[in-house]
């Protein structure tokens, strides 16, 4: 049994403009210490897919409209919100974008510890506090004793996502989601928050499901990787895969738009062409047609299931030996991976059909 | 030879911070504007405080025979049209409407924060049934609302008091709901959730503490407006039970009608409002300086 398994999850917004389709069936699993990347532009829905897996999409807009949430067997969204309350932070905890904001300004880090301490377990203040010692002394924050006592403002950035990481582990939670947790932080200082987390991780045997706009972070630190585009996962493999052999047209192109190390000098960066879909409308089709070179008559129709790489192969969702599944019509050859580009004689883009509103 | 001192001195980095409030209280003291401010609100208590030892007159009787004197030696600000030592009742004056104001933006502060929080906390219909009360409040001018309070309950400082308090409690609970709602979006309350926090605690714990800088910001404000809005009532007749209390508002009213024989009469309550206005309004903006994080140093 997988620790997390999230089935044809459905998220919209209510706005004033209308509903929007944040997340439009998502499927995956996480096993027990796993670690996941969610890859995406920004609004592609790998926040909101996480959001409500803890259950804390933004009310009264945010709606989880289907689809089901297992955890350890449990239907998430079936429990009552002070039944899901015992399990945030004790068995599912979560890291934010950005370490400046996420702590309360008028509360010291031993009040804002103890508190999520003692909110879970029955000890007394004094135990607490000298967890949180220990738990600050662990994600390596100089003189816990002492800094105890600080405001949040008297930390740096890179040490206040310190005493996040600290927080979220203080009850040895058996998932972790971290909401790109190194955006807000100096590169330097992102790669030393990226080694905690993920020694962190591995030894307290927590999985970790990491959403990040930043390929080169999952590379470093995920086994397996979701790329996500408006609101659907259009790729998944294992992550040396992933890199190797890309069969997503919107992959092969976030590939492609990323500066590397070992490039020959003077190769160009090939962006993708145009912008995400507008979430306002209904998704038909395939959601990346509209910027896609491979894109077929067929893809303005119907979106692609996310089926394996190999035909008739059986899927595993989870585990190193995952399989590697596309979601896509006209799947990029291997050189065509490697050119960005359709190589077949006399391939043109099927045009959208009449009436398509672009 | 014994070693010199090298002169060097380490300064700490991370200043031990004795608490927000701690910090803040020091801004506040560095604050000009806001220390004379302090400067008048604290004249206008201790005379008010010490009236009795520093003047011998009675606020209350007067000598008609003393009647409406010019300033001079024995009476520095004059006497009214009862004979009544002017300073005495600027005095004691300072008492009733300082206290009045005071004790009216408590009223307005506690009622309000109630309301505010709420349903800022709650949310929800909740919210709209009482948003919707505060809107019907706000809808009629304060002071219009402050006079229908007192001409129900009737004259008297409480009536007062309740009255004017009454007609704040809608801005106040207005902008405590206000602060509460951008505050529920914040990143640090949704981490508090993240964790497990409940409703109750991440309201009273970790949205209240931040909410309730401009509140009390707002009060200090108020404390200026409350002193002319009850000096307001006692100018429209609306003044404590007793007409021979001595209240910086009625005492104009009074004199309004001497003011080409004794403008005196005008000019000392007069000058007693605006300099104790000015004094909260100093105090308001400082402390808005002080408690705002952002402006830190």
């Amino acid at each position: 049994m997988n620790l997390l398994s999230v089935r044809d999850l459905l998220v919209r917004f209510r706005t004033h403009d209308g509903s929007v389709f944040a997340v439009n069936g998502v499927s995956f699993d996480v096993d027990e210490g796993e670690t996941l990347g969610l890859v995406g532009e920004s609004g592609c829905g790998k926040s909101v897919t996480n959001l409500a897996v803890m259950r804390l999409l933004p009310a009264p807009a945010g709606k989880i409209e289907g689809g089901q949430v297992f955890f350890q067997g449990q239907d998430l969204l079936g429990l009552a919100e002070s039944e899901m309350r015992m399990l945030r932070g004790k068995e599912l905890a979560m890291i934010f974008q950005d370490p400046m904001t996420s702590l309360n300004p008028v509360l010291t880090v031993e009040e804002q510890m103890v508190e999520t301490i003692r909110a879970h377990r029955r000890v007394s203040k004094k135990e607490a506090k000298a967890r949180t010692i220990e738990l600050l002394g662990m994600v390596g924050i100089p003189q816990p004793e002492k800094r105890l006592r600080n405001f949040p403002h008297q930390f740096s950035g890179g040490m206040r996502q310190r005493v996040m990481i600290a927080m979220a582990l203080a009850l040895e939670p058996k998932l972790l989601i971290a909401d790109e947790p190194t955006t807000a932080l100096d590169v330097t200082i992102q790669a030393q928050v990226l080694e905690l987390l993920s020694r962190l991780a591995a030894e307290h045997g927590t999985a970790v499901i990491l959403i990040t706009h930043d390929l080169g972070v999952v590379a470093g630190m995920t086994k397996r990787i979701n790329v996500m585009y408006a609101g659907f996962v259009v790729e998944t493999a294992v992550t040396g895969d992933l890199f190797a052999r890309p069969r997503h047209p919107y992959t092969v192109g976030l590939l492609h738009s990323m500066p590397r190390l070992d490039d020959e000098e003077g190769q160009p960066l090939i962006p993708i062409e145009g912008v995400p879909p507008d979430l306002r409308f209904a998704p038909t089709g395939c959601p990346f047609a509209p910027r896609c070179a491979w894109r077929l008559d067929r893809c303005w129709q119907e979106m692609p299931a996310l089926s394996p790489l190999e035909p008739n192969a059986t899927m595993v969702t989870t585990g190193p030996n995952a399989t590697h599944a596309v979601a896509c019509w006209n799947q990029p050859t291997a050189q065509e991976v490697e050119a960005a580009q359709p190589l077949r004689t006399g391939f043109v883009p099927a045009q959208p059909p009449t009436g398509t509103v672009l | 030879m014994t070693a010199q001192p090298t002169g060097i001195v380490v300064v700490s980095t991370s200043r031990a911070s004795r608490g927000l409030w701690h910090d803040a209280l020091s801004r506040l003291s560095r604050n000009k504007p806001a220390l004379v401010g302090l400067f008048f609100i604290a004249v206008f208590v201790v005379g008010a405080i010490l009236a009795p030892w520093i003047t011998h007159f009675d606020p209350t009787m007067g000598n008609l025979a003393d009647s409406k004197q010019g300033p001079n030696f024995v009476h520095w600000m004059g006497t009214d049209l009862n004979g009544r030592d002017e300073f005495t009742r600027v005095l004691y004056g300072a008492r009733v409407s300082l206290t009045v104001g005071v004790v009216a933006v408590s009223f307005g502060l506690l009622g309000g924060a109630f309301v505010g929080a709420l349903a800022g906390g709650a949310g929800g219909i909740v919210d709209s049934i009482l948003m919707r009360i505060v809107d019907v409040l706000l809808a009629v001018p304060g002071i219009l609302l402050a006079i229908g309070i007192v001409a129900w309950l009737g004259h008297g400082e409480i009536q007062i008091m309740l009255a004017v308090g009454i007609s704040y409690a809608p801005m106040f609970a207005r902008l405590l709901r206000s602060s509460l709602l951008a505050l529920r979006e914040s990143d640090y309350v949704m981490a508090a959730r993240s964790m497990g926090a409940s409703p109750v605690r991440i309201l009273v714990r970790h949205m209240l503490p931040n909410a309730l800088t401009p509140l009390i910001v707002q009060a200090t404000l108020f404390a200026a407006t409350a002193i002319i809005d009850v000096a307001g009532l006692g100018f429209l007749g609306l003044g404590p039970g007793d007409p021979r209390t001595a209240e910086w508002g009625e005492m104009l009213t009074k004199a309004s009608d001497y003011l080409q024989s004794a403008p005196y009469l005008i000019f000392f309550p007069g000058v007693a409002i605006v300099v104790s206005a000015i004094g909260f309004n100093l105090l308001g903006d400082g402390l808005r300086e002080a408690l705002d994080p952002r402006l830190k140093r």
